[in-house]
């Protein structure tokens, strides 16, 4: 199965390459581009990690899969002793004190960390452009955005500069800038993967997952972070995937998509007509197609905004200058907290956190907040009753192509109503996979909670028939 | 008794107030009909069931933790960790 993880693995240990001159080949990289894509550099640990695993190859000692891998890392995930920005002001100075679960998981496998990857600010926004380090440009055309939040993640898998990334998905901000960069991006099953260590923006559908160059790479990083960690009580018990299972034939799956994503007016015309002639690929492969119902895409992110920014008020009421972070000293603690936040958030996060105070506040929680709840359970119960029926369900990952650098930040209700398609398999926490494949942004491949098998082999019966 | 707390003072953010995109997207909420009201039925059982608690370990911090804990720490002089001005009043 194709997977650049094997093929420098096999390089490594054929000593074709050294896993330094490796290393510094990617650094390089990293340093020259365009692209914004880059907080900070790892650059001494890397070189000395690599320098390790060359040692061990020379010794005629045996080394992992991963072992030598360079990877990237959203900067919202801790790692000890490197700065761990969030893209804020807030946060420019900040060091982590300990490593996220998931990055320790790949660390004692021998992964070595390169960059620390650009994003928008506490993941608030689908752009990449709400970040002090400059907007992510497109890898595909630099004047476009590259998607967000995880847009650096992507954008360094696409350009080679990493051979995978872990980025964060909330409500599509790993599935949304894979479409828009043409790689994979992997959103698992809310639990599988520890949250320990990742910088909390919506507690309740905060998801850490890969993002790749081929469904193959997406297992491996997969099954390296997946597990239990009494550090999150959330954390799900879930079984190692298989390369023999994934690569079964798919036929027999079921699969539905929701007509009413496609048929409204929200859509962009290519992005209706490609997705049709995916599923009339997929029909005369001989798998059975269903139309299903759905909610409309403006309650979707509705929904989902209203509990979203009521978690990240709550999550990042801790930032306040009191610690750690950026403090400006005001006339008494008060007014400390307040010139402090106020001075140190982008617009955007101040945008949430007040929307998020807005509707838990006495007077509004009804209405708003605890109907967005309500309606969360109706959107879970719809899948449960869909996953009775279809095994897959495909939809499009964004209604259009990326806009271009400068226009999200014009029109924030026009960026929040584009996460319509992702934003649903979010609320329902479902295991959902964007394949760089079928529209411009590509398509999403959901199956039922901790079915994540069933989705990395069907995105391999889609690589070859469409 | 009750206070009634305006959003700028909620969110300590000087002169913040409700954006017009956000308020859009709860007018969206408000129109919505579910088809129950209750909020209680919830699916989606994140909630650590009583009997699967960890048990309460003290983990001591590593030298190097406690070391960039204090570098955090916004203001330093002298040795000493400088919290900020206290409420006079």
């Amino acid at each position: 199965m194709e997977s650049q993880i094997k093929k420098i693995h096999e390089q490594l240990v054929s000593k074709q390459i050294t896993c330094t001159s490796l290393v510094q080949e990617r650094l390089e990289l990293l340093k020259a581009n365009a692209y914004n894509s880059v907080n900070s550099l790892l650059e001494e640990t890397a070189i000395d990690l690599a320098a390790k695993v060359d040692a061990k190859i020379n010794n005629g000692e045996k080394i992992g899969l991963l072992e030598g891998i360079p990877f990237g890392i959203k900067d919202v995930y801790m790692v000890q002793g490197t700065y761990t920005t969030a893209s804020s002001d807030m946060l420019k100075n900040y060091k982590s004190p300990y490593t996220a679960t998931a990055i320790q998981k790949l660390l004692d496998v021998g992964a070595i960390p390169l960059v620390k990857e650009n994003c928008d600010s506490f993941g608030h926004g689908s752009s990449s452009e709400n970040t002090i380090f400059g907007p992510v440009k497109n890898a595909i055309n630099p004047a476009f955005v590259s998607g967000g939040s995880s847009g650096g993640s992507a954008v360094n898998v696409a350009k080679d500069y990493t051979v995978f990334s872990i980025g964060g998905d909330t409500g599509g901000s790993i599935r949304q800038p894979a479409g828009y960069n043409k790689i994979y991006g992997f959103k698992p099953t809310y639990g599988r993967i520890s949250r320990f260590g990742l910088m909390a923006y919506a507690s309740s559908t905060d998801c850490v997952g890969p993002l790749a160059k081929s469904v193959e790479d997406i297992r491996i990083v997969l099954n390296a972070m997946s597990g239990k960690d009494s550090k999150d009580q959330t954390t799900i018990l879930s079984t190692e995937i298989s390369e023999q299972e994934i690569a079964k034939d798919a036929s027999g799956t079921k699969v539905g998509y929701f007509k009413n994503f496609i048929e409204g007016d929200a859509i962009d015309a290519a992005v209706k007509a490609d997705f049709f002639a995916s599923i009339e690929k997929i029909k005369a492969q001989g798998i059975e197609v269903k139309e299903l119902d759905f909610f409309k895409g403006d309650t979707l992110v509705s929904t989902y905004y209203t509990l979203a920014m009521a978690e990240t008020a709550s999550n990042l009421s801790r930032l306040d200058g009191s610690n750690y972070g950026n403090r400006i000293e005001g006339e008494n603690l008060i007014d400390t907290y307040a010139t402090t936040r106020s001075e140190s958030f982008s617009e955007e996060s101040k945008r949430r956190i007040v929307g998020g105070n807005q509707v838990l506040s006495q007077g509004f929680s009804d209405d708003i907040y605890l109907k967005g709840l309500t309606l969360r359970d109706q959107i879970s119960t719809n899948f449960d009753t869909d996953f009775k029926e279809v095994d897959i369900i495909l939809s499009p990952v964004t209604p259009s192509p990326p806009p271009k650098i400068g226009e999200s930040l014009k029109d924030p209700h026009a960026m929040y109503l584009s996460d319509a398609y992702t934003v649903g398999f979010s609320l329902g926490q479902l295991p959902t996979l964007t394949v760089p494949q079928g529209t411009v942004t590509g398509l999403q491949v959901t199956a039922a909670k901790n079915n994540e098998e069933l989705v990395l082999k069907f995105a391999n019966f889609l690589k070859d028939t469409i | 008794m009750s206070k009634i707390m305006t959003v700028d003072i909620l969110s300590s953010i000087k002169g913040a107030q409700p954006s017009e995109a956000v308020n859009k997207l709860f007018e969206e909420i408000k129109n919505a009909n579910p088809t129950t009201n209750n909020s209680l039925n919830n699916v989606n059982h994140n909630a650590v069931s009583i009997n699967d608690l960890r048990e309460d370990v003290v983990v001591e911090s590593s030298v190097v933790e406690r070391q960039i804990i204090k570098e955090n720490f916004p203001i330093e002089k002298e040795g000493y960790l400088v919290v900020a001005k206290v409420i006079e009043n």
